[in-house]
């Protein structure tokens, strides 16, 4: 599926004193099966631009357009199936006896039969290394468990786009780089994902295009090398340290991802 | 295991001594801490790493008298914290991980008074020591304000305030930055920082990179202590990082790759800085 947003504008408390405009006229697209990264600072309108990708928000204008079609006219249900979306922090919202409950709660609601029901609820459990998390309670799992049980509840909707806001808060680092891996995992099996984070280091690993949002405007859009060399200061640490070494040593590129970087920097050493 | 605290001397000048301690939780199978050892002398700055349930809060809630130790000595202060936890706690003040938790008071000045309030200071006295508490966090200007409007970064510092007042000498950071973003993270650092030269400090964190300056980092895994060493030895250490699930951050990972030492060499201009360096005088030498 591909996904675009086009000029989207979007107002809170439309005519309160209170009044804010949180996007300002954002136009981009996610393309199939790619990781798109989009960062910016608190308060620039990451979490409200997600919440139009399957119109959870809709737009005071600006058109979302789902492989051409104005998403408007497609049945609301149908394109949050396609468009999963998973909140920050999503463990919050996890509720049944077991995982595996927990997960089969939203493809039970589409009226699958049991069995279809299972099939996915393992499947999507498999995707994300969590077979064994199925017959636990919700309530008794680490942090870094929850946070893949409650991704798995979305994945087993069999969406073409997984939207993930902040999918790393609050966890600890290894955990953090496990969920990074499988995100990676999801995209070879075929899904695209939109990963937000105010975290440049972890968007410099996984995204393969880069969208950087700044007071609801796109301040920079491209690909990581791109976006980031651009502005090597606000960059991710790889690009920081290569792009200082850079200045006397061009021959290093424009590496972004950590095994990149280091390649680029141990080839040096000989010289 | 290397720990050069082990078992040497008891309470006397030290800040906080543990000796061969060991703790269960009611009705679990396996120990929360065993037999676990070291000494913080007055002025160290001790960071205290691990996965989660390698022990770490237990250790916290042993030494401010939350729990109570089955077995082994604790002294801070040269008291024991189970049978004198209000004593101790004048000596040794927590930071805890969710700012929310500890805020209670209608105003900031309020909330940083609330801990000395018990303390039998004359009123005189407590004005004093909030004013001065409220101007180390550098909060200043916010003593009427309310704690509910306030930034999760500047929440955990009118926390510390209320800290900083009571006196004490030894302070415990229980993951102070893990609830807070990255601006956040960064001034409550900042102050941490400051404190250093007056403090005793036991640091519990997951970033390993803000303890790149201490004086030694304990490692507790599966209520064991791993290890007790300088940063530039634990840092430098792949294999000890693995094993414990640890991950450096990128800038001193890259450093260690590249046979660099991670310890020194946590910002990227230190680190393109060594890079270059070494390949200049590769040149010369070549």
């Amino acid at each position: 599926m591909r996904l675009e947003l086009e000029d989207i504008r979007y107002v809170y408390a439309t005519g309160t004193p209170f009044e804010v405009e949180a996007l300002r006229g954002v136009s981009l697209a996610v393309e199939p099966g790619e990781v798109l990264g989009i960062v910016g600072g608190t308060g620039s309108g990451k979490s409200t631009l997600v919440q139009h990708m399957n119109l959870l928000l809709t737009p005071a204008s600006g058109r979302v357009l789902v492989d051409g079609v104005d998403a408007r006219s497609l049945e609301k249900s149908g394109l949050r199936r396609r468009v999963g979306l998973v909140f920050q922090f999503p463990e919050s919202a996890l509720f049944a006896p077991t995982v595996e409950e927990d997960v089969a709660f939203a493809p039970r609601q589409l009226g699958l039969d049991e069995g279809e029901v299972q099939e996915r609820v393992s499947e999507s459990l498999r995707s994300l290394g969590a077979e064994d998390l199925a017959v636990r309670s919700p309530f008794a799992l680490s942090g870094g468990e929850k946070r893949r049980a409650a991704i798995a509840g979305v994945l087993a909707m069999r969406p073409e786009v997984l939207i993930l806001d902040e999918p790393t808060a609050g966890l600890d680092p290894a955990t953090r780089e496990e969920l990074l891996a499988l995100i990676l995992g999801l995209r070879k099996s075929g899904i695209s994902v939109v990963l937000v984070s105010h975290d440049l280091d972890e968007v410099a690993e996984v995204a393969d295009r880069v969208c950087v949002l700044h007071e609801g405007m796109v301040r920079a859009a491209g690909t990581p090398a791109e976006v980031f060399y651009r502005d090597p200061a606000q960059a991710p640490a790889t690009v920081r340290v290569a792009s200082l070494v850079k200045v006397s040593k061009a021959e290093i590129g424009d590496p972004v991802r950590f095994e990149e970087t280091l390649e680029a920097l141990g080839a040096l050493r000989g010289v | 295991m290397e720990n050069p605290g082990e078992g040497t001397h008891r309470g006397g000048s030290l800040a906080v001594s543990c000796e061969k301690v060991s703790f269960s939780y009611p009705g679990s199978e396996r120990p929360a801490l065993s037999d676990v050892s070291f000494e913080l002398r007055p002025g160290e700055y001790v960071g205290v790493v691990g996965p989660n349930g390698g022990g770490k809060s237990t250790l916290v809630r042993l030494l401010n008298g939350l729990l109570r130790a089955d077995s082994g000595h604790i002294r801070v202060s040269g008291r024991d914290p189970a049978t004198e936890p209000f004593k101790v706690r004048k000596h040794l003040g927590v930071l805890f991980q969710n700012p929310e938790n500890g805020l209670v008071a209608p105003f900031v000045e309020d909330d940083v008074a609330f801990g000395l309030e018990n303390l039998g200071v004359s009123r005189e006295e407590m004005l004093g020591r909030v004013a001065t508490a409220i101007q180390a966090v550098g909060l200043e200007g916010y003593e009427r304000r309310e704690p509910s409007t306030l930034s999760g970064g500047e929440k955990q510092r009118v926390a510390l305030a209320g800290l900083l007042a009571v006196e004490p000498e030894v302070l415990v950071l229980d993951e102070p930055t893990s609830m807070l973003d990255a601006t956040g993270r960064r001034e409550v650092l900042e102050y941490l920082e400051t404190l250093r030269a007056e403090k005793t400090v036991l640091h519990v964190t997951h970033h390993l990179e803000e303890l790149a300056g201490a004086d030694r980092i304990l490692l507790l895994n599966g209520g064991d202590l791993i290890a007790d060493q300088t940063p530039e030895r634990f840092l430098s250490d792949a294999d000890l990082l693995r094993e414990n699930r640890l991950v450096l951050p990128v800038v001193p990972r890259l450093a260690l790759k590249l046979g660099l030492s991670p310890a020194k060499l946590h910002t990227p201009e230190a680190l393109a800085e060594a890079i270059l360096a070494r390949t200049e005088s590769g040149t010369r030498a070549g």
